[in-house]
């Protein structure tokens, strides 16, 4: 496959973003989706083709580490895939004005681009223009609804975000200045004389800060909450389910090619302990459904950062495992709870009302829970086997806090699905029910945490042949000597003039 | 496709069957022929059978294989859940519907429990066995949900005991395939007791903690009783028979097999003075005892029989924790003859709530006369959990008391013994605040059972007096699964055991009993046969006469004289370590919700950024 279709992946959405006010109002409405659609076939197409290779395309020509490069392996592409579906389930097919709604569509196709674009750069510098355009677009998303609520957690998600992205760029700068370069594979071959010590640690540090407040990294993810609590359910889905995952995943790049030390994994495994501890203990209390996906995502990514603390490709693989089931069933969650808001006691029989949300609910939350043979439990398992397998007891407690928060994560869940299916409330609690019509879920959500659900059971029943990709995909992005080898196949003189 | 694919498939068909029409009347038919189908074919087939799929997924291989410990548990598995069929196949299942709950949806879960039982039963590898463990977990939480508000209630009550043992099993699993390399049951037996006291402490604490909950052993043994009592009738019959022998039967596996019992013995607390075996035996003897006593407390026959369960559940672990022949035998037995007798009572007790619509034990008495086929049962099922001749719930005891009498436990026959009483105590209050006394007058109409619901009742009792003449017919089946488990075997006959230390002949005890019985009958019409039928509410007391508006039953403060002097020894101790935990989560959950909503992240951001590099370079 011609590696210049990987630029048609960022092209193509931001292009259609800015060129949509200008595209005629009948075939307005059929870009955004159709240009989704492509980008998710070039995906599937850089999947198969990168299994075996990973693909290389230095933007006009110019050579890394001078140009831009964009870097697809299987992981990447498998992402780009992931990126264009979820986005294109939780399209804004409507129920706006439709000014407003070309807005929304605009920025939707521009986040798309911007995680797209994250997920194949090959340098440090596209990474930060990518990310900042994810931000920016992710700002404007949350603030769509409108509401006085979305709008003041928008502004502290924009102080947190702008301090975050302040914070990375800082690292970044500090990593320009020890390395002279921003190309990933350049920087993996000069890492081991340059960064490796402690400027370069703290580096790091600072663009996980950075970057974490994206991917809802303990200490900088107070926003998460409220900015799912008051966003639109599909802004909450994306946010929560896609845009997270790609910033964790240039986390887990830089530390499988820059970082690949101890004192960085540790960073990773100590906040990972902690995100799940918080989120899964806050969300415990939580009184209303969409903060207590809110918070059960911080505790699920506080998982994937646990798994991409393991070194080798077991942890790759178990980090994967879990970005890409929480992938699939958080925006699935958060769709079903769009109809859903407000105190829990109001959900008191939504099962009669809704008996296939309330089933789609709780398959999921059976799934997140890890209950076999769903594929969360094999994450789970990949997960727990991984950190078992370590001499480090810093990884076996790590291991503990999996499974008590495990525990608590099926209990708060759990207690959702029983009011569901628990008796109404009547006499003076009845005033709190939504009755009638008020919380059943409107088809198009049904439909897409359906398509959702569908896949989660499709990887169920295929869950034995998906294990060799996994390993694959894992092995290829775990192995930072290939990705050099790759993009730079003249390694050893560059190296040799950097000396 | 050869046996054990056979009984799967059967297994998952009838769970698509029930899903389907699982509403209609043609179902129980069709169920009760495919349960018949699946004990024939179970008892007829050649061990160990062996599954024809097998996975492999992530490098482990996944496969079933049922060897005669596992058959054994199976085929009292799907007898249980034929008995529960047929009685919620009639006019129980009827009622269910017209009071509005979902009949397909129950028989569902039963078939559901039934198919994840087998593939837990089945399980070759551990990931197989993890698989069938958590389907076996919340098949029984969708059985127990159902029925109303209140087994909604309990049954959520059961999930943080389930995922905690879950996840205890799954720590387990994981350290076993990082330090053994392997998950594989067989391979295992052979690697696993190789391993160094340290591991092999970690691994039996994790392993245990996880089947103990399930078992409903001690501490972890509060979510059972209301779990199974709220259930829907045959679904509690079902839960109490033989849900909870899951636990028995992992335990069975783990320290038999995987650890062997001499290994436990060597992790000791003490040096030779308490070791982790010794202490096994403590919980299945305090578990005997406290819950029994419980039992006594109760007043709803529901609870009364479900605290019995956890009791028994502790002579069974005893048994198998004394690893002798005798003791293990008796173990395992017990587990058979306690799931025809206990389903038995359950049923018993639903029919009589089917009836009058309540299981209080003071608001019945008297209803020998109205249903006296449900009070065979009950007095029949009573007798066997009381473990007296000639029901089969005394061979299994007597098999247990003779092996710590023989292997020199007295402190822990006492504890047997002092269940055992309690046992007595309590199942007469339940039979004679039910079933004797006065009648109510609300309850003079009432009718003896369905057909329905009074021939799985019988045919278990009967199947308790059978096994309990003859018990040879059920210790062929537990001297396989001790030989599949690496048991010493029993050497048995059909009326009990041979033994130079002291036979046991059943035949001849029920033979004894009933001869005295006849020689009784002989001299009672040998002298006439004088009687004068009575009508049950010609009574009087005092020298008054009584009728029936005058409540005379004695039912409440049942045992006032005992409880006043072992009343205070109640103290709701478990109770209290449960709400301990719960008010502890519900702290750390207030804590980190206090986190979110800082109101100053900017500056937590600056601080931990200082922090964290503080960090990165002091390192």
């Amino acid at each position: 496959m011609n590696p210049s279709f990987i630029a048609l992946v960022v092209a193509l959405p931001l292009l259609a973003a800015f060129l949509l006010p200008l595209v005629p109002k009948v075939l307005r409405r059929l870009v955004g989706p159709l240009v989704l659609l492509v980008v998710a076939a070039l995906g599937m197409a850089l999947w198969q083709a990168s299994l075996s290779e990973p693909l290389v395309l230095a933007v006009g020509g110019f050579r890394p580490p001078l140009g831009i490069v964009f870097y697809v392996d299987s992981v990447a592409a498998l992402f780009v895939l992931a990126v264009a579906l979820v986005t294109l389930l939780l399209w804004p097919w409507g129920g706006d004005a439709s000014e407003n709604l070309d807005r929304k569509q605009s920025l939707t196709l521009v986040l798309a681009a911007a995680c797209a674009g994250l997920t194949v750069s090959g340098d440090l510098f596209n990474v930060y223009v990518f990310y900042e355009l994810a931000a920016v677009t992710s700002y404007g998303l949350a603030a769509g609804s409108r509401t006085a609520a979305a709008q003041v957690a928008t502004f502290r998600y924009v102080i947190l975000g702008s301090l975050g992205s302040l914070l990375a760029l800082i690292g970044i700068t500090l990593i320009y200045f020890r390395s002279g370069t921003l190309n990933l594979a350049h920087l993996a071959d000069l890492a081991p004389q340059t960064l490796h010590d402690p400027l370069g640690l703290a580096a790091f540090f600072l663009i996980l800060l950075g970057l974490g407040v994206k991917a809802e990294l303990f200490l900088v993810n107070t926003w998460a909450p409220e900015v799912y609590a008051t966003a639109e359910a599909r802004v909450s889905a994306l946010l929560a389910g896609l845009v997270s995952k790609l910033a964790l995943l240039v986390v887990a790049r830089l530390l499988v090619l820059v970082f690949p030390l101890p004192e960085a994994r540790e960073a990773l495994l100590v906040l990972g302990m902690l995100g799940m501890i918080s989120g899964e203990f806050a969300a415990y209390r939580a009184r209303d459904i969409k903060r207590m996906l809110a918070w059960s995502s911080i505790g699920q990514l506080g998982a994937a950062f646990i798994a991409f603390a393991i070194p080798g490709p077991a942890g790759v693989a178990a980090g994967l495992a879990i970005a890409l089931h929480h992938l699939v069933v958080k925006p699935a969650l958060f769709l079903l709870a769009e109809r859903w808001g407000g105190s829990l006691a109001r959900l008191a029989g939504a099962a009669r009302r809704s008996p296939l949300g309330a089933a789609l609910f709780a398959l999921f939350a059976l799934s997140l829970i890890g209950v076999p043979p769903l594929p969360g439990f094999w994450a789970k398992y990949l997960l727990l086997s991984g950190l078992a397998a370590q001499p480090d007891n810093l990884y076996l407690l790590a291991g503990l806090v999996v499974l008590v928060t495990t525990v608590v994560e099926a209990v708060y869940l759990f207690r959702v699905v029983g009011v569901m299916y628990g008796r109404e409330a009547k006499g003076e609690d009845a005033g709190l029910t939504n009755t009638g019509s008020a919380n059943t879920q409107p088809a198009s959500a049904l439909a897409g945490s359906g398509v959702f659900a569908a896949l989660l059971l499709a990887a169920a029943l295929a869950a034995p042949l998906l294990a060799a990709p996994l390993g694959r995909m894992a092995t290829q992005m775990s192995d930072g000597a290939a990705y050099v080898a790759r993009v730079l196949p003249s390694t050893a003189t560059l190296s040799g003039a950097a000396q | 496709m050869n046996a054990l694919d056979l009984l799967l498939s059967l297994s998952a068909l009838m769970l698509l069957a029930a899903f389907l029409f699982g509403q209609t009347r043609v179902y129980p038919w069709l169920a009760g022929i495919l349960f018949t189908g699946q004990l024939v074919l179970l008892a007829g087939s050649d061990l160990p059978m062996a599954a024809g799929v097998g996975l492999e997924i992530f490098g482990q291989q996944v496969g079933w294989q049922l060897d005669g410990f596992g058959r054994y548990f199976a085929l009292i598995t799907i007898g249980a859940a034929l008995a529960s069929n047929v009685y919620m196949g009639g006019e129980w299942g009827e009622r269910y519907q017209a009071d509005g709950h979902s009949l397909r949806w129950l028989h569902a879960a039963l078939a559901g429990n039934v198919l994840a039982m087998l593939l837990l039963l089945s399980s070759k590898d551990l990931i197989a066995f993890f698989i069938g463990w958590e389907l076996t977990s919340w098949a029984g939480f969708l059985l127990m949900a159902q029925g109303g508000e209140r087994a909604l209630r309990a049954a959520l009550r059961y999930v943080p005991y389930a995922m905690g043992g879950a996840m205890a099993v799954l720590g387990g699993l994981v350290l076993t395939l990082s330090w053994t390399g392997t998950l594989d049951l067989l391979e295992l037996s052979r690697v696993m007791s190789t391993l160094g006291n340290g591991q092999l402490a970690l691994l039996l604490a994790l392993f245990a903690i996880g089947f103990s909950i399930k078992m409903g052993l001690l501490p972890f043994h509060l979510w059972q009783a209301p779990a199974y009592a709220e259930a829907a009738g045959p679904g509690t019959a079902f839960l109490g028979a033989i849900s909870a022998r899951m636990g028995l039967f992992a335990l069975g596996i783990l320290l038999v097999k995987l650890m062997t019992l001499s290994r436990v013995a060597d992790l000791a607390f003490i040096d030779g003075l308490f070791t982790a075996r010794d202490l096994l035996a403590w919980v299945a003897a305090l578990t005997i005892v406290l819950p029994t006593f419980t039992a006594l407390k109760q007043n709803d026959a529901r609870y009364l029989l479900a605290w019995h369960g956890i009791g028994q559940g502790g002579y069974m672990l005893l048994g198998i924790v004394m690893g002798d022949a005798t003791g293990s035998a008796g173990g395992l037995l017990h587990v058979f003859n306690y799931a025809t007798y206990q389903a038995a009572l359950v049923l018993a007790v639903f029919a009589v709530m089917h009836r009058t619509g309540t299981a209080d034990l003071n608001s019945l008495g008297g209803l020998v006369t109205r249903m006296p086929l449900t009070f065979l049962v009950m007095l029949l099922g009573i007798i066997g959990l009381a473990g007296l001749p000639p029901m089969n719930g005394f061979v299994s005891k007597w098999l247990v008391y003779r092996s710590l009498m023989v292997e020199g436990r007295p402190l822990l026959f006492l504890m047997t013994v002092i269940g055992t009483l309690g046992t007595i105590l309590s199942v007469y209050k339940l039979i004679h605040n039910t079933f004797l006394g006065q009648l109510r007058a609300e309850h003079e109409h009432i009718r003896e059972a369905p057909w329905s619901m009074t021939v799985p009742m019988l045919a278990l009792v009967i199947l308790a007096f059978v096994t309990g003449v003859a018990p040879g017919l059920a210790l062929s089946w537990v001297a396989e699964a001790q030989a599949a488990l690496g048991l010493p075997v029993l050497a048995y006959t059909l009326g009990g055991i041979e033994s130079p230390r002291g036979s046991l002949d059943m035949l001849w005890i029920v033979g004894v009993l009933f001869a005295g019985f006849g020689i009784g009958a002989l001299l009672f019409y040998g002298a006439g046969g004088r009687s004068k039928r009575v009508h049950q509410l010609d009574n009087y007391a005092g020298g008054h006469f009584l009728s029936a508006d005058v409540r005379y039953h004695y039912s409440d403060h049942f045992y006032a004289g005992l409880m006043h002097r072992i009343g205070p020894l109640y103290r709701g101790s478990f109770t209290w370590l449960e709400s301990a935990v719960a008010s502890a989560t519900d702290l750390a959950a207030s804590l980190m919700q206090a986190w979110y909503r800082q109101a100053v992240p900017a500056l937590t951001l600056l601080v931990a950024a200082v922090l964290g590099l503080g960090w990165m370079v002091w390192r």
